[in-house]
């Protein structure tokens, strides 16, 4: 029989001692075993579109921590604030046309009453020059891994205007399997609005010269996404991901309306939009990222469709091109599609009964857009780098001018330009 | 499959060493504490578990591009360090492709333990290296008895203690001292 | 292929996860050394993305679609 040696108490000091060692100790630099570092990444963009319209001044901080194993708190701060003209949804006319902005109670100077109002010269397409708003929007997010091959997340997201409140929450889970080559995912999300316009929500659909108001409404967005990534070869990895959302409530623009014309196209008067109280929207989602030596592609394709017969195509590419010394360039490309929606229309007949549902908003019509960009930054080492990128935007609407007698000439729907300027900073404390 | 016994296994060679213990322990620690000593970390092409039988032997897989991999060299380098002198090897198999990667990794790390380079990912393939980091801890007769995947903050005391265990409880195989 | 039904849209969504999920796709445990560079992360800029998605949701029909998970260098 094989007795075993008793250890000795030279050996049982040093295992209690290796133990307690192991378990946690200071480094050299000072730092904590494990400890991660504060992740900054703040930028502030620019937009400023065309013709007097929108300016958008845009600051963004973003903080990170990992809390050691891939326990992550993310908080992000938006501010945005808006200036400028934004169509009104009325189309150009060879005559002067008046309108209030939506913060006037009334339509004509009344005691009591606020009247602001603007003139559009003829030609020119009406567009509000009194836009302003500031939202502030903020969001908070947790993930951390389950086991070896699991990951869960959830946030939280909150954003204020004057005109708009939103409040959302979203949870989802991933799993890995095929030796970390391939992840499925899911997620939901669930979204609250509360509408409440300058002046009041107008009754849809209602007359605008009646101007009627009511008070503020709700809208809420129901999400679900499934997501599969695949690791394709060394230099490859894939994504797809099909999102279904419905959304139901208010969903109508409280701002916007339509021009209402006779047979000749004559001006007769105007309407509020009016949209269905429900959506439901889908889309696939397949995006690539390519590794050819050191530059990097990026490159998407999105499908979406949804219940008011709006169908779109999006391509999206970004390639990164190293250039040493840890500077990279990255060119951008991005073009997008989409059909008009069913009731999306440039004007309304005055003949005949006002349908269900309209709208003249320019972003339910049909268009095609591009954007060009390229994106220029600097690094030190892996904790800190400074970018700057520039960006074109272009829509050109596909109904741009009508056959009609008084609208010859003009052009209904005038492309959009916009040109984006950002600056960025990603810095590890 | 690990051969039979060496001749430094009889009692009277274990005797030798138990009584060269502390001083060997205090010799090990001032070696690991000073930077660079000469043979500290020796640099290797092929592993030969055979020539480790006797000792107990904890195998990484390890690569610069894994972050994990960043909190278990100091870790390892602890191991080596406290429980060198009692018989364990740290052996870390790099698999990276490009050794420059590596050597990167190993110049801001400084580990003073074995290194053995598996570019070809051959050694990983042997262990079925499901992954990164993975480690092994493998006993005196040359068993695996451990396997684990990852390497989080959560698992570093059970692992020493397992470790400990394995270095310091269990007596060398056969015979009585 | 008409894909504008719903239910073809679902239909081959459902698919292409199936085809995709095949194990002989895909690289050792070993071999994460380009997939686990910050660059090749799905969501390698998340600001630039998430301003780029406000920009688009302000101007255009169509939303979203993107998530996060997978790649990288498969560790832990």
């Amino acid at each position: 029989m094989q007795l075993k040696r008793p250890r000795a108490p030279l050996q049982l000091g040093l295992m209690a001692a290796s133990c307690a060692l192991l378990s946690h100790t200071a480094r050299a630099d000072g730092s904590d075993d494990g400890e991660q570092p504060l992740v900054l990444d703040t930028a502030l963009l620019y937009y400023k579109e065309n013709a007097g319209r929108v300016l958008t001044i845009e600051p963004v901080v973003s903080l990170k921590k990992d809390f050691g194993d891939l326990r992550v708190l993310d908080g992000t701060l938006v501010i945005d604030t808006l200036s400028g003209a934004t169509p009104n949804g009325a189309i150009p006319s060879r005559a002067p046309q008046t309108f209030a902005s939506p913060s006037s109670t009334s339509l004509t100077p009344k005691p009591g009453y606020k009247t602001t109002l603007y003139t559009i010269a003829p030609g020119d397409l009406p567009q509000d020059p009194h836009f302003k708003e500031r939202r502030v929007g903020t969001d908070l997010d947790w993930s951390q891994p389950v086991g070896l091959d699991n990951s869960v997340s959830f946030g939280g997201h909150f954003s204020t205007e004057h005109d708009f409140d939103s409040a959302a929450a979203h949870a989802g889970l991933s799993h890995d399997f095929n030796d970390k080559n391939t992840t499925v995912s899911a997620s939901v999300s669930e979204e609250y609005d509360r509408i409440h316009a300058h002046g009041g929500n107008p009754l849809a659909g209602s007359d605008y010269s009646v101007y009627e108001k009511e008070s503020s409404q709700t809208k809420s967005v129901s999400g679900g996404l499934i997501g599969l990534t695949q690791v394709m070869r060394r230099n490859w990895l894939t994504e797809l991901n099909y999102t279904l959302d419905r959304s139901q409530g208010y969903l109508t623009d409280p701002y916007r309306i339509l021009s209402v014309l006779d047979a000749l196209g004559n001006l007769t008067g105007y309407r509020y939009e009016n949209r269905p109280d429900t959506r439901t929207r889908q889309s696939l989602y397949w995006v690539n990222k390519l590794a050819l030596g050191p530059t990097v592609l990026d490159l998407s394709y999105r499908r979406g469709i949804d219940s008011w017969g709006i169908h779109s195509d999006t391509v999206d590419a970004h390639l990164r091109v190293d250039l040493g010394r840890g500077m990279y360039l990255e060119p951008h490309a991005r073009w997008y599609r989409q059909g008009a929606a069913d009731f999306y229309d440039l004007y309304l007949s005055a003949a005949g009964a006002a349908p269900a549902f309209m709208s003249a908003d320019p972003r339910l019509a049909g268009f095609d857009a591009s954007t060009l960009g390229l994106k220029f930054a600097v690094s030190w080492g892996r904790s800190g780098e400074l970018n700057v990128r520039y960006e074109q935007y272009q829509q050109r609407p596909s109904a741009q001018s009508s056959s009609l007698p008084a609208l010859a000439g003009l052009d209904l729907n005038p492309n959009l330009k916009a040109n984006i300027v950002q600056l960025g900073w990603h810095m590890e404390f | 499959m690990w051969g039979s016994r060496r001749a430094s296994d009889t009692p009277p060679a274990r005797r030798a060493r138990a009584a060269l213990r502390v001083p060997l322990l205090f010799g090990a620690l001032l070696f690991g504490l000073m930077p660079g000593a000469p043979g500290a970390a020796p640099r290797e092409e092929a592993l030969d578990l055979g020539a480790l039988k006797g000792r107990v032997v904890y195998l990484d897989f390890w690569a610069s591009w894994c972050a994990p991999c960043r909190e278990s060299f100091p870790w390892m380098n602890r191991l080596q360090q406290q429980l060198g002198p009692q018989g364990l090897v740290v052996v870390a198999v790099n698999v990276d492709r490009e050794r420059r990667d590596a050597d990167r990794f190993i110049e801001a790390q400084e580990p003073r333990f074995r290194i053995v380079f598996d570019p070809e990912g051959l050694l990983a393939e042997k262990f079925s290296v499901r992954g990164m980091p993975t480690s092994f801890l493998i006993d005196r007769d040359g068993h695996v008895q451990l396997r684990h995947e990852g390497f989080r903050l959560a698992d570093r005391e059970g692992l020493a203690r397992e470790v400990g265990r394995l270095v310091l409880g269990k007596p060398a195989n056969g015979g009585s001292s | 292929m008409c894909i504008l039904k719903p239910t073809r849209l679902a239909g081959a969504a459902v698919a292409l996860l199936a085809i995709a999920g095949c194990s002989s796709l895909g690289v050792k445990p070993w071999q994460h050394e380009i997939l686990a560079r910050p660059e090749m992360a799905l969501n390698a800029s998340p600001i630039d993305a998430a301003l780029d998605d406000h920009i688009y949701f302000s101007k255009e029909a169509a939303s979203g679609g993107r998530s996060f998970g997978g790649g990288g260098c498969g560790c832990n």
